[in-house]
């Protein structure tokens, strides 16, 4: 067993105060579901854990601004989440387990900095910005600029994370998070794909074929008459590189044009040439980047689905 | 470098002197005698070591012991009536079938205790939800879902 | 006749203590004085020991022992006494265990095994069965000379080679299947305890408590205790599914940290250790062809496998003996020949898991039974029916097959999926079954496959039952206690059943070969009958009736022509115990069953009764991503009779969850001889979340020579799952997947490359 002390402040200020006086000896520990597991798999030793739940200002629940240390049971039984921010509750409801959910936080599961990390790409696709403070002062940084590299994040020693800004997005605008599994529950992604699309109008005619358990393309065959266009977009992968990513020019491929058969498929083709997964124990390359292309096309779907019949709550039995 | 903890374990107020870097199963099992919550692999995978905190289920065995300060904190032990009978859900998993070698079964039960709390008339795809983090080799889960089903308090 | 406490779903017995989380499982005993004891592994595969140096170990404060090879007396165990506890000179793969350590608590016994420092020179290592057998490949084992071990696996009947010429229709094709664990939620430990006199006491988590005694007494003998007594007791087991079923290296490292300390050593295995440490299901490389006729019958099954035996051996390489069954009996085919060859590996080895060998062959068989019904023009369900086998035949290996209902389970298979039993049916979806065949009365692997029983009553009608066998978590000191209960006619509830230390129990083999029901049941039943005997002539005497003429009913002795002649059964036990040359009843009874040991050629009656059975799924796979989705499951079982129905569906739906993850996503993946996912995260059993509608039919035969007409249910719930899967995804989607699991990625390439 790792021996530490355990410190509670309940100020954000207290909690700088025990990071610099113990420097690179001490750890902020918030859920500790990740931090335990590494301490247990020996991978960390801190002398200290300085624990980030009792402080208040990080545990704000103020859409569109989520504190650091909401947990993520608290994101999945947020109706105002699950309509206004799809991607994110699909990734809490999908994210460990009950018992996992009901301690770790969201800003835990940003800071581990890990590429399979669930809320980052939901996080991503809804323009979220990482609010910092630290005992230099405060920063704040796109989301997309905040994870380095495997498990490691711009925060530097001492730093906090204190919250999550995300966008605020009219109408027309709806998001989805895949997360390719091999069970059920208790698995981490394959790869993760978010989506967050905002078309330009509602009043589409074939809406009701969403209803149906056609595939997509059969699907998107009746849309090619409606000239719906993608206004916004923002798509981002998980674990098909070292972080959690945006895929910039497959956005570019289906922003501002019509949604069509052919613009989803180059797109989701585009976003796959952009990704770089590799072969590890948890998923092969070859495959990680097929799954880009399918769930891709597949996300934008759900979200398209969203936007254009938003009081169902319960899709037909189809494969996305 | 003990330190004192304070908090309330299945229903009584108590006071131990704890070290700051155990988790709270090890002071459950190795210090406080309480051995039904189980150690299935100490990493948060199994769920057979979870316990309920303010009416959360957690695993114990990633819960530092500090924050169970101050904390409402029920084990398996606490479930049985104050005569001593068993909780309906207990008594649902004996009649079901739903134990074979029983070693999930502690940590099962209080995963479906909190459920219930929640949910007094969960659905199949609730109940299965909230076990979900809950592993078990013997029954492949049909008796298990069946005896939280017919415990269910909205019943 | 109405059956009272036998066919009713009555509960376990030891459930209310396991609710209560009172039970005490290994990981909850303590003995005062005792200290913790942890393993050192190897780090490298393959590699010669060039310096262990313990001594800052040995001098960590709280540490009592530290051992390793050299300084333990020379000993070897497994079937082929090719294991020594603690490796010396070279160690053949990574959970090759180099030192162990004895310490106060287990904190410090993990440091000192950090202070314990091992120089290895790696020598070249073979983690490939195929590479481990060319020549001049390194070896293994050196004094072996040759990497193959020396193993028998060969059978024949008929002529394999005229049939051959005779058929008109063959198939050929390679089947390939995987390691997969047992993952049992309480991990493996022991206590060793010696007493003054050097007598030993295990407690232990083992399913054969006779057999280990056997080892142990062997072992003490090797360590200078000869003669010795040795007691195991069992605590409550966290699972086995044969997990347990050998004796282990860190059985006999406790041991041997016992003696060197005179104080009781624990050993509990830490998850990851469970995943490294343990030994998996034998994986199988299987070459197999069959052949019909015009008319669909089957005229011959040539098999041939390669076992990675890994580095040392275990069960895993007897696992062809039990591969023999399907092999020569699942459906009538005369002409069968099978060999099958066991290569040493610097890989892990194998031993027990549920089916034993059964599940590889099966997926083999009967992946290969659909590709040749397709060949020859026949629907599967059809073809299978020309070919299924009867009650009453002699099997070509020798089997006498007495009840059997595989037609039945094969057509309630049909019934339950909704299934014309024909291919294509569904668009969009895809049908598949397969059938099974074990052993259901006892198999005689060993020279006995007995099992002992004593029974005593006391002056309240309570009944204690000693019995051999072990209740491993699937109910067999309920089926016990139903069945005296049954016989002796009194509540369940009054049958008490002790089954866990060996100075108080009577011998039994073991809980293996789904036998326990059956021998065990036998036993038991033999027990109580001796002690009914006993009563009906007591109130035979004091009613003034023909014992014959009497029965027992809810603790009533009466005459069965006139119900107002009776006596209760407290009342005759206490009446004939208290008085000048009393009795204080007691019985006992050592059932052996009828059934044969193999001979040379490994023919013979191996089992008093098979078990058949047939499982059917229906499945949608999504082409894109090459997920398989069981949308509705049947799995049905010829059981003889359903002793208790619960347990039963229990044993059938808990086999079935190990199935579908043996079939879809179970794999330890090694690179290089490491365990890459040794984690319930990365291990993909399966969650609540997972199974899909499974309905268990039940089939009763009335098996004869069975206890109250059953056979045995363990084992088989398993066996059809991966070539029913593998079945309906090539109905689906005209794939077949050859290899386990069936991941998204292997139905992906394989639509691919269609």
């Amino acid at each position: 067993m790792v021996r530490y002390e355990y410190y509670k402040p309940s100020t954000i200020p207290e909690a700088l105060d025990l990071a610099v006086r113990f420097g690179g000896d001490a750890l902020y520990i918030a859920g500790g579901t990740d931090v335990m597991v590494s301490m247990r798999g020996r991978k960390i030793a801190p002398k200290a854990l300085i624990s980030l739940r009792h402080v208040e200002d990080l545990a704000r629940f103020d859409l569109p601004v989520l504190g650091a240390g909401v947990t993520h049971r608290q994101i999945q039984e947020s109706d105002a989440v699950r309509d206004r921010f799809s991607a994110l509750h699909d990734a809490v409801s999908h994210l460990g387990s009950p018992q996992i959910r009901n301690v770790a936080t969201v800003g835990g599961n940003i800071c581990n900095g890990a590429p399979s990390a669930d809320t980052a790409c939901p996080l991503l696709v809804l323009n979220a910005e990482a609010d910092i403070t630290g005992p230099s002062g405060d920063r704040r940084v796109p989301l997309e600029d905040f994870f380095v590299g495997p498990g490691k994040t711009v925060l530097e020693r001492g730093e906090i994370l204190k919250a999550l800004a995300m966008g605020a997005f009219g109408a027309n605008t709806a998001s989805a998070y895949i997360k390719h599994t091999r069970r059920n529950a208790m698995d981490l992604p394959i790869i993760g794909v978010a989506v967050r699309i905002t078309v330009d109008r509602t009043d589409v005619r074939c809406g009701d074929v969403l209803c149906g358990t056609a595939p997509i393309s059969e699907i998107l065959g009746h849309f090619k008459d409606e000239d719906l266009r993608c206004e916004d977009i923002r798509i981002a992968l998980g674990v098909v590189g070292p972080r959690p990513m945006r895929v910039p020019k497959a956005e570019a491929g289906l922003r501002g044009r019509i949604i069509s058969e052919e613009t989803v498929a180059s797109v989701a083709e585009i976003a796959a040439s952009e990704s770089t997964p590799r072969d590890s124990v948890r998923g092969e390359a070859w495959y990680r980047r097929e799954m880009v292309k399918v769930l891709v096309r597949r996300a934008v779907m759900k979200s398209i689905d969203r936007i254009l019949r938003p009081d169902e709550r319960i899709y037909p039995d189809r494969l996305w | 470098m003990g330190r004192e903890l304070s908090f309330e374990l299945n229903g009584e107020e108590i006071k131990v002197e704890v070290e700051a870097h155990w988790t709270l199963l090890y002071l459950l099992r190795e210090k406080l005698g309480l051995k039904g919550t189980k150690e299935g692999c100490g990493y948060g995978e199994c769920g057979a070591c979870t316990v309920i905190i303010d009416g959360k289920a957690v695993n114990s065995c990633l819960f530092p012991v500090m924050e169970a300060e101050g904390k409402q904190v029920t084990t398996i032990e606490g479930l049985a009536t104050k005569e001593g009978g068993l909780h309906p859900l207990q008594q649902a998993f004996v009649d079901h079938g739903a134990v074979q070698c029983g070693f999930c079964t502690p940590g099962m039960i209080m995963s479906a205790y909190a459920l219930c709390q929640e949910k007094a008339l969960p659905t199949d795809e609730e109940i299965r939800e909230g076990i979900e983090g809950n592993l078990c080799r013997c029954t492949g889960y049909a008796l298990i879902i069946e005896a939280i089903r017919a415990a269910s308090p909205g019943r | 006749m109405e059956l009272s406490a036998v066919g009713k779903r009555i509960s376990k017995k030891d459930a209310p203590s396991k609710v209560t989380g009172s039970a005490a499982y290994i990981q909850d005993v303590t003995l005062p004085g005792m200290l913790y004891g942890k393993i050192l592994y190897s780090t490298v595969a393959h590699g010669r020991i060039t310096r262990i140096d313990t001594s800052r170990a040995e001098r960590l404060p709280g540490v009592k022992a530290v051992l390793t090879g050299a300084q333990i007396p020379p000993f070897k165990f497994g079937v082929y006494k090719d294991n020594p506890p603690l490796k010396t000179g070279k160690v053949c793969s990574l959970r090759d265990e180099v030192a162990a350590v004895a310490a106060i608590d287990p904190e410090i016994a993990q440091e000192a095994l950090d202070l314990i420092s091992v120089e290895y020179e790696e020598l070249p290592a073979l983690f490939d069965p195929l590479a481990a057998m060319a020549e001049g490949a390194p070896l293994i084992h050196e004094e072996h000379k040759t990497n193959i071990l020396k193993m028998p696996w060969k059978l024949m009947t008929g002529d394999v080679a005229e049939a051959r010429k005779a058929a008109a229709f063959t198939v050929e094709d390679t089947f390939r299947t995987q390691w997969v664990t047992h993952c049992c939620l309480g991990t493996s430990g022991c206590i060793a305890q010696l007493d003054g006199a050097n007598n030993l006491t295990m407690y232990s988590n083992t399913q054969i408590p006779y057999l280990a005694q056997k080892d142990f007494i062997e072992a003490l003998g090797s360590f200078g205790m000869k003669g010795r007594r040795v007691r195991v007791i069992q605590s409550v087991i966290g699972g086995g599914f044969g997990s347990k079923l050998d004796t282990y290296a860190y059985e006999y490292i406790a041991i041997l940290l016992a003696m060197r300390t005179r104080k009781p050593v624990k050993i509990v295995f830490t998850r990851e250790e469970e995943f490294l440490a343990t030994s998996p299901r034998q994986c199988t490389i299987t070459r197999i062809s069959q052949g019909c006729s015009k008319q669909g019958k089957l005229l011959f099954r040539e098999m041939e496998m390669i076992l990675d035996n890994g580095a040392y051996t275990s069960w895993g390489a007897t696992t062809p003996s039990v591969m023999m069954l399907p092999i020569s009996s699942l459906y009538r085919v005369a002409n069968v020949k099978y060999t099958a060859k066991c290569v040493y590996t610097n890989n892990t080895y194998s031993q027990a898991m549920r089916g034993y060998g059964n599940p590889q062959a099966t997926f083999a068989i009967e992946s290969s039974m659909e590709q040749l019904a397709e060949a020859a023009g026949f629907d599967p369900f059809e073809f299978r029916q020309i070919n299924a086998n009867q009650p009453g035949e002699h099997t070509p290996q020798g089997f006498k097959i007495t009840t059997c209902g595989l037609s039945e389970c094969m057509e309630a298979v049909r019934k339950g999926l909704g299934w014309s039993g024909k291919r294509g049916e569904k668009p969009g979806r895809g049908f598949g079954m397969a059938c099974l065949v074990h052993v259901g009365g006892g198999a005689r692997v060993y020279k006995s496959d007995g099992c002992g029983t004593m029974i005593k009553i006391d002056d309240y009608g309570k009944i204690d039952v000693f019995t051999g066998s072990s209740d491993i978590g699937q109910g067999s000191e309920t089926i016990i206690a139903q069945i005296v209960a049954e016989v002796l006619g009194v509540p369940v509830d009054d049958v008490n059943v002790i089954n866990n230390d060996t100075d108080v129990c009577p011998w039994d083999v073991g809980v293996h070969a789904s036998r326990t029901t059956f021998v065990a049941g036998n036993s038991a039943l033999g027990a109580a009958q001796r002690i009914r005997t006993q009563i009906l002539e007591i109130a035979g005497a004091a009613l003034d009736e023909d014992p014959s003429g009497l029965d027992i009913r809810g603790g009533t002795i009466f005459a069965k022509h006139n119900k107002e002649k009776n006596m209760s059964l407290t009342k005759a036990l206490r009446n004939v115990h208290y008085a000048p040359g009393g009795k204080v009843l007691m019985a006992e009874y050592f059932y052996d069953p009828p059934n044969e040991n193999f001979d040379r050629e490994f023919k013979g009656n191996l089992s008093c009764t098979y078990a058949y059975g047939a499982h059917g799924v229906e499945v949608e796979v999504d082409k894109e991503t090459g997920r398989v989705r069981i949308v509705n499951y049947v799995a049905a079982h010829d059981v003889g009779k359903a002793l208790n129905p619960m347990l039963l569906e229990g044993q059938i739906t808990g086999g079935g969850a190990m199935g579908l993850g043996y079939a879809l996503s179970e794999e330890m993946i090694y690179k290089e001889g490491r365990l890459m996912n040794g984690s319930y995260l990365d291990y993909k059993m399966l969650t609540a979340r997972d199974i899909p509608p499974m309905q268990a039919v039940i089939v009763e035969t009335d098996e004869l020579d069975g206890p109250f007409g059953a056979k045995g249910i363990g084992e088989p719930g398993l066996v059809p799952t991966a070539p029913a899967i593998a079945n309906a995804i090539y109905d689906a989607v005209g794939v077949r997947i050859k290899t386990l699991p069936m991941t998204p990625e292997r139905v992906l390439s394989a639509l691919k490359e269609k």
